[in-house]
Order: structure tokens, then sequence, then C-alpha cells
């Protein structure tokens, strides 16, 4: 066998993988750019008319839909606020606080396993707990804390926000967890023996390079937040209507291109969101990184 | 505080180990809001009266009682089907994009095919939905069902297969499949006795991922379910609606709880189990 004829043997096949990415693009890709078209047409009579107008932009900020879209963005960014108030002492503590490594893989596995769990299931046992004859409000009424059952506890904003934090905690764990983890232990320790404090360690060294993870988890945790149908819907109790919810009764009443133009709204606020957090925490990694050096003694 | 003993260095507050403490018990905090759920439920699935939502009275008759009532068995073999589908496809096309992107030469190429494929994980599901009844249901005008919630699903699992074969294609060694050229091996036995080996737990895992995906996907599947019906849309809609079935639906969730909690153990073993042996 002459060697000319010999194929380099690692060269990789690509058929198959360009064949995936063409549907890949007719199944995903072009459905989801297809949105930014159905947001400009018209509608007629229940069917979309080829007349592009800003009519159903017009439309999601005249109706209702607006505060909607303003109700849903608050909710999603206290949530997020607090998954970061919870998980990045916990993700410090996960990476650096603890040297016990079976301890740290079952933490880990532990915000893994409900990830893959029925999100209903989990999100519908709260309304037994809080609801107005439910444990929590008897325990709060035997102690003495309340005279009367709280009703705010359920079907309400409170019990929203409250049901999104279980859900939503490990995607911002994970990215915390993952970037602290990476920052070696003797450059903090270097940083303690050249005399700085460890809030100064924990401000110049550690939070700048934890900051892609931080991003990371902002965008993983409020991103699908935003979209999220379940919780809302079962523990809102038609009270508290978010987008998801909104977008499903346009579809249902076959007003496509409001519909499409809602969606393109939520799509601009994530894109800005991402860019914003990406944007920032490169410029805190570089502001920080050049001012380390004139700060160190 | 004050009759602590205290060392000399920590002289400042920060260095007090109240706040090592603080980061476990938020920590505490967040997975007791995870779990209190998770463990009432169970709780409630064995309890008399679990509308009231107190436990006590504890019965198995829920448990039976799922086996008179059988309206969720047919949603329940829907959704079955759809996840084996999807798992099952997931699987292929993860080992084809996986591999082929962790040995691509140019890095900006590996860049944009992994950046569009785990476009999905940063879309909520409600768009995707829209954005696939849009396209099918209103522009081509097919009539939606099990084929397209199997489109849904896959959008939604594909990403997490991909993740978990990237795990073990990026550690496989392209120069083990030289070695096997030198000696003689065709491209289809180099892939089948050398990588499909080494892959293979990683293709699992990624498998087992797409299932419980699909298994328990409801975002997507409301927009695309058309008249089928699976069985996280049927719980939910049960649930919703405060029909009297209710109180089996707490049964139904403990049996999907427990087999989902084996499955995801398993694939967590074939991932990362022989790492720590």
């Amino acid at each position: 066998m002459g060697l000319s004829t010999l194929q380099p043997p690692t060269k990789i096949n690509l058929k198959g993988i360009v064949i995936f990415l063409l549907s890949w693009s007719f199944f995903v890709l072009i459905p989801i750019a297809g949105l930014l078209l159905w947001s400009f047409l018209t509608m007629e009579n229940f069917r979309p008319v080829w007349d592009l107008s800003l009519q159903a932009y017009r439309e999601v900020f005249a109706s209702g839909r607006w505060e909607v879209t303003a109700r849903t963005l608050g909710i999603a960014s206290l949530v997020t606020l607090l998954e970061i108030v919870l998980a990045l002492p916990f993700a410090l503590w996960l990476s650096k606080g603890t040297k016990n490594m079976g301890l740290k893989i079952t933490v880990l596995a532990a915000l893994t396993i409900p990830f893959f769990l029925s999100l209903s299931a989990r999100t519908i046992v709260w309304r037994a707990l809080l609801g107005l004859h439910g444990p929590v409000n008897y325990a709060l009424m035997a102690t003495g804390v309340i005279d009367g059952p709280l009703d705010w506890l359920l079907f309400s904003q409170f019990s929203v926000i409250l049901g999104l934090i279980g859900p939503y905690f490990p995607t911002m764990v994970f990215p915390l967890y993952l970037s602290i983890n990476l920052i070696d232990d003797e450059m903090l320790a270097a940083s303690t023996d050249l005399g700085a404090t460890p809030g100064f360690t924990f401000w110049h060294v550690i939070l700048p390079l934890a900051f892609p993870g931080l991003g990371a988890g902002i965008i993983f945790t409020f991103v699908p937040m935003i979209g999220d149908s379940v919780v809302p819907t079962l523990l809102g109790g038609g009270h508290v209507i978010l987008l998801s919810a909104s977008v499903e009764s346009l579809l249902r009443i076959l007003n496509y291109s409001v519909a499409a133009a809602l969606s393109v709204v939520m799509l601009s606020i994530m894109v800005g969101v991402i860019l914003v957090v990406s944007l920032v925490s490169t410029k805190i990694i570089t502001s920080k990184s050049s001012a380390l050096p004139e700060v160190t003694p | 505080m004050s009759n602590l003993p205290t060392k000399v260095y920590t002289a400042t507050w920060s260095e007090h180990p109240v706040w090592k403490n603080l980061g476990l018990s938020l920590g505490i905090v967040a997975l007791l809001l995870i779990y209190i759920p998770i463990f009432w439920l169970v709780l409630m699935s064995f309890t008399g009266d679990p509308l009231s939502g107190f436990p006590g009275n504890f019965t198995t008759k829920w448990y039976f009682s799922l086996g008179e009532h059988r309206n969720w068995l047919q949603p329940l073999f829907v959704s079955l089907a759809i996840a084996s589908g999807v798992s099952l496809v997931s699987m292929v096309c993860a080992t084809i994009v996986g591999r082929t992107v962790s040995r691509l030469r140019r890095k900006a190429m590996a860049v944009t095919v992994l950046a569009v494929t785990l476009l999905p994980l940063a879309i909520p599901g409600v768009i995707i939905g829209t954005a696939l009844f849009l396209y099918f249901r209103v522009l081509l005008g097919f009539k939606m069902g099990v084929w397209s919630l199997c489109i849904g699903h896959f959008v939604w699992a594909f990403p997490f297969a991909l993740l978990a074969v990237l795990v073990v294609a990026l550690r496989f060694d392209p120069r083990l499949l030289d070695s096997a050229a030198d000696l003689g091996a065709g491209p289809f036995e180099r892939f089948w006795t050398i990588e499909f080996p080494l892959l293979k737990d990683g293709v699992i895992a990624g498998g087992l991922f797409a299932f419980l995906l699909s298994f328990n996907e409801i975002a997507r599947s409301i927009y695309l379910k058309g008249r089928t019906e699976t069985l996280p849309v049927y719980i939910w809609q049960q649930a919703a609606s405060h029909s009297s079935h209710v109180v089996l639906i707490y049964s139904l969730n403990v049996l999907i709880l427990i087999a989902s909690t084996l499955l995801v153990g398993f694939a967590f073993r074939l991932l990362f189990g022989k790492n720590t042996q």
C-alpha cells in the first residue's frame, strides 16, 4: 500500500456535524429568528398579513402587558439578588471553607439532583404548607407571633418569590463555586502574607477572579426565571401574572404578532442583561487587576 | 462574644468565624427551601388527609388508589415514549457533535458550533415554545402532537446531553486513533473499538439526563402538545384545577421522584464515579 493513499488518521469526518447543524438551524435557529419577523406582521381577522408595522409593539406597550413585563423583571431581579446573597458566601465556604471532600460531593449532588426532578411536583407542596390553614400559619399562630392567619403567604408575590428561590439556587451556586474553586490557595495565602486583611483579599483578589462565575450565575438564574411558567401559575393563583402566562394567553386568543413581539421584548431584555453583565465583569476584572499592584505593599 | 479566646492575629472583624458559619448557614437555608417541599411531598403522600397540609393518619391508601384511578397511565406512556425517543436521538447527536467539536482544529469554529448548539440553555422555555409553535403550527400549518413535543424536548435536552459527552470527549486522546490507524484499523473499527468505549459513559449519562429533562418538561410542552397529554402536563393541570384527584398527585409524584433520583444517581456514577476511585 502506497503511503499517499493513507489519510491522516485524526482527520475527522465533518459530514455528520454538517447535517446536524443544518437540521438544527431548520428546527431551532430559524424559528427563533422568525419571532422577529412575526413581531412586525399585522394581524387581520386572526391571520397574519404581510404588512410590516410596529403595531404589535404598540399593543405590547399600550395594553397591560407592559406592566406584566415590569413585574416579571422586578420579581426576577429581586430573586436573582437574593440568590447572590445566599450563594456567594455559600460558594466561598464550599470551595475554600471546607476541606471535607465527601461533604463537598454530597452538597454538589444535593444541588444537582433537584434539577432533574419535576418542578411542578416540588412547587405544588408549597400550597399545602403556606395555605390559610397550613402548617406555617398554624405554627405562627401557635407561637403567638400573629393573631389570625396571614392571607398573603399564598397566591401572592411573596409565595412566588419564595417558590422561585429554591429551584434557581443551584444555577447561581455552581458557576460561583467553579470560579472560586479555580483560585489558587497559594494566591490567597500570598495575599495574607503581604499583609492584606481577609476583607481586602475578598474584595481585591477573590471577587474579581470570581466575577466571571457571578456573571454566568446571573445569566443562568435570571434568564430562565423570566420565562418560568410553573411557579407563578401554581403559587401566584392568578394574582401574579408573569410574562409566560401573558404570552400563553395571547397565543390562545390567536394574537400571534403581539405574542411574538412580547417574546422579542423578552429576548432583547435578556440580551441586554447578558451584554451588561459581561461588560461589567470584564471592566471589573481589568480595573481590579490593574489597581492591584498599586495598593499592595 | 468577649469571652471567646481571641488569637493574636484575628484582629479584624472580617476574620471572625461568624463569616465561615454565615456561608454555611445561608447554604443550609437555601437547601432547606429546596428540600422541605420534597420532604413534605413524601410525607403528604402517606397522610390520610393531605389537603389539610398537616401530616398524620398515616396510610398507604393513596398508593393503592393510584391503581384504581388509572387516568395517569396514558399520559405516563406518552411521556415515557417521548422521553425514550428524545434520549436516543440526543445520544446519537451528542456523540456526533461532541466528538467532532472536541477535535476541531480551528478554535473559533468550535466556539461557534458550541454557542449555536448550547443556545437553548440561555433561552426561556416560553420563547422556544412560542417560536416553535408559530413556526410549525401557524407558518407551516402542521398539526401539533407527539412529534412537535419530541422536537421541543429535544431542543431542551440536547445541550445537556452534549455537555455530558463533552466531559468525556475532551479527556479523549486522539493519538489513540492514530495508533489504531497505524495498526490497520478502518475508520469504523477505530470508532467502535477505541473511541466509543471511552465515550460510552458520557453518552449514557447524557442520554439519562435527556430522558429526565424530557420526562419532566412543562414550559415548552404547553405550546407544543396539541391534544397530546404528557404526564407533567396532566399533573400540572390536575393541580391547577383543584380537582378531587389532586391527592393522588402526591403519591404519583413521589414514585416519579424516586425513579428520577435513582436515574440521576446512576448517571452521576457513570460520569464522575471513575475519577474518585
